[in-house]
């Protein structure tokens, strides 16, 4: 579809009311890209937009509520997206930057009965990547950018209880997680190319930043921990540069790598680029989110009253 | 023959861990807790992930006809079950003199009456073949007489009797009861606040909800009366069977009136914390 907006890119972040997501929102309303920021509350979200005109006043930005631990709020989001595009003009999504994370100390499981970081960090952009591909496939290049993180190395996935229900550890479920982005990222690589589209998605290493996700649902110990750790770390805005770059720069399409880090590409973990774990975290990924009709919840929804 | 597992407040945090860990073993569930759009959600997401089926009935279980409308699904629908996990429970805290007359019936009607009531219910839908098995969340707080959660406490205390002499009168028709009995859960943002209110202590007794859902079963498996999650929690519950009473309620009262006003203070709320 030819118009007006063809030359002004669409992108969405989620998870864009602080840290990475807010500073990348920032610079890619200035470099003139039509935003949707996400975040949890409203009220972050109101903050968060008034953050980003302070910085540049004529932002073509919009925030969007939801919660990302609940698939419906996923999918709700989706169709908020789909509609807010269609509103200003947009038939296409030209990038979707799937920035939200989350720690927690304790074990705690959503609406749906998942493991709280499984299902924000890794089952939400799964989701909400796949209910976007048809949009981000009307685009000339459409791009899907997780935020992974140099935690993914050194770590595997504990296929007999992935959701570490039985022995959870905060920074094993992380670690894990972030692996889990590495490997969506490289299957669904695979399978884009498989089908002939010409999306492509990357993951990004941002390195150790100065981010409050240290102070995510955590207690005192870890509180202190990341106060002194996150210090040491680079200011949010160098990783979202590197957020812009893949978004916006047509080079990394062309480099057929997957994993970056300061604009630069880097070798990922060896057990993240295993195909069968790959596909194998796909497929049970896809019956978690209900993404493939499932036998026994089409009984369900019949005895169910 | 799959088994299948009824379990009430599965939509709370122990509930679902319990409702994850059951579905995880490739049982089939039946779900009840107060909010038909929760337990839709739930129920489809475990059917999706574990290939198994799940039903669900919405009911108040403080209300007798709620209760009788859930008895009267079940019947209809001639279900059996052979596994039922008593979650539902509630808790006001806060001194007793200040409670109101309704908190103080919704309180038995929901820990002592429903869980009484269900559980005679099911125990004449149980296929007598087959072994039946009760696991009642009872917790830590019935081992003591608590200030400030007196009427919990005592609830939760009738609990653990109730389900030992249950235990005993059905051992020989293959039914075996487990009463758990947990310290404080890490489950919704205010378990969590008051668990931090209690400060180390609050935080080196407090277990993962998924790993005592999941010893929870195998102890319920193992045909156990009582079980009590955390090696520390074992302790403190063998050291305070040796010390009298009136010193322990003594003790609990102003640890617990202690993290009380500090929670309140932090928010000036009431919350039930279960």
């Amino acid at each position: 579809m030819e118009n007006s907006n063809d030359t002004i890119k669409t992108i969405v972040i989620t998870g864009a009311t602080s840290g990475i997501g807010l500073a990348a929102a920032k610079e890619l309303a200035m470099k003139g890209a039509y935003v949707i920021g996400t975040g949890r509350s409203e009220e972050r979200c109101r903050y968060a937009e008034q953050e980003v005109k302070s910085v540049c006043p004529d932002a073509n930005i919009t925030y969007l509520a939801a919660d990302l631990s609940s698939l419906s709020e996923v999918r709700r989001l989706a169709s908020d997206i789909r509609e807010t595009l269609a509103k200003d003009g947009f038939s296409q999504l030209d990038v979707l930057i799937n920035n939200a994370g989350t720690v927690s100390s304790w074990y705690i499981s959503t609406v749906d009965g998942f493991e709280l970081q499984f299902a924000v960090n890794h089952l939400a952009p799964f989701l909400l990547t796949n209910e976007l591909l048809p949009l981000l496939g009307r685009s000339r290049a459409g791009t899907v950018i997780c935020t992974s993180s140099g935690s993914h190395y050194r770590t595997r996935l504990r296929w007999n209880d992935i959701m570490l229900r039985k022995h959870y550890n905060t920074l094993l479920a992380y670690k894990q997680t972030k692996l889990a982005n590495v490997l969506f990222v490289t299957e669904l690589n695979r399978r884009l190319a498989a089908s002939g589209s010409n999306i492509k998605a990357f993951a990004l290493d941002p390195g150790l930043v100065d981010t409050d996700i240290g102070f995510k649902g955590t207690s005192g110990i870890a509180k202190l921990v990341w106060k002194f750790r996150s210090k040491g770390g680079t200011s949010p805005e160098v990783p979202a540069h590197s957020m812009a770059y893949l978004a916006l720069d047509p080079e990394p399409r062309s480099t057929g790598k997957v994993y970056w880090k300061d604009c630069r590409p880097k070798e990922p973990s060896r057990y993240s680029q295993k195909p069968d774990v790959a596909k194998k975290l796909w497929e049970l990924s896809e019956r978690m989110c209900g993404i493939i009709g499932h036998k026994s919840s089409q009984e369900q929804k019949q005895t169910a009253v | 023959m799959k088994s299948r597992v009824f379990i009430t407040g599965a939509t709370g945090g122990l509930g679902k861990a319990f409702a994850v860990e059951c579905a995880s073993r490739g049982s089939d569930l039946f779900l009840t807790d107060i909010s038909d759009a929760s337990l839709a959600k739930l129920s489809e997401s475990l059917a999706n992930t574990y290939g198994i089926k799940v039903s669900f009935y919405s009911c108040d279980l403080t209300d007798a006809g709620s209760r009788a409308g859930l008895y009267g699904h079940i019947r209809s629908r001639c279900l059996m079950f052979d596994f039922l996990i008593n979650v539902a429970g509630l808790d006001f805290e806060g001194a007793f003199a200040e409670r109101t007359p309704d908190q103080i019936r919704t309180m038995v009607r929901l820990n002592i009456e429903a869980n009484l009531e269900l559980t005679h219910e099911l125990l004449k839908l149980r296929d007598p073949a087959r072994t039946f098995r009760i696991i009642n969340v009872s917790s830590l707080a019935a081992f003591y007489p608590m200030p400030v959660k007196a009427m919990y406490s005592a609830s939760k205390r009738f609990l653990l009797n109730f389900s030992r002499a249950l235990g005993e009168e059905l051992r020989s028709r293959n039914v075996t009861v487990t009463a758990l009995c947990p310290a404080g859960m890490p489950t919704t943002p205010e378990c969590i606040e008051a668990i931090e209110a209690q400060g180390l202590a609050g935080r080196i007794t407090t277990c993962n909800v998924g790993y005592v859902a999941s010893k929870t079963i195998d102890m319920a498996l193992r045909g156990k009366q009582v079980y009590i999650p955390g090696l520390l929690n074992r302790i403190l519950r063998a050291a305070g069977s040796v010390v009298p009473d009136s010193i322990i309620a003594r003790a609990v009262g102003s640890r617990w009136n202690a993290a009380h006003t500090r929670r309140m203070r932090r928010h000036g709320t009431n919350k039930a914390y279960t």
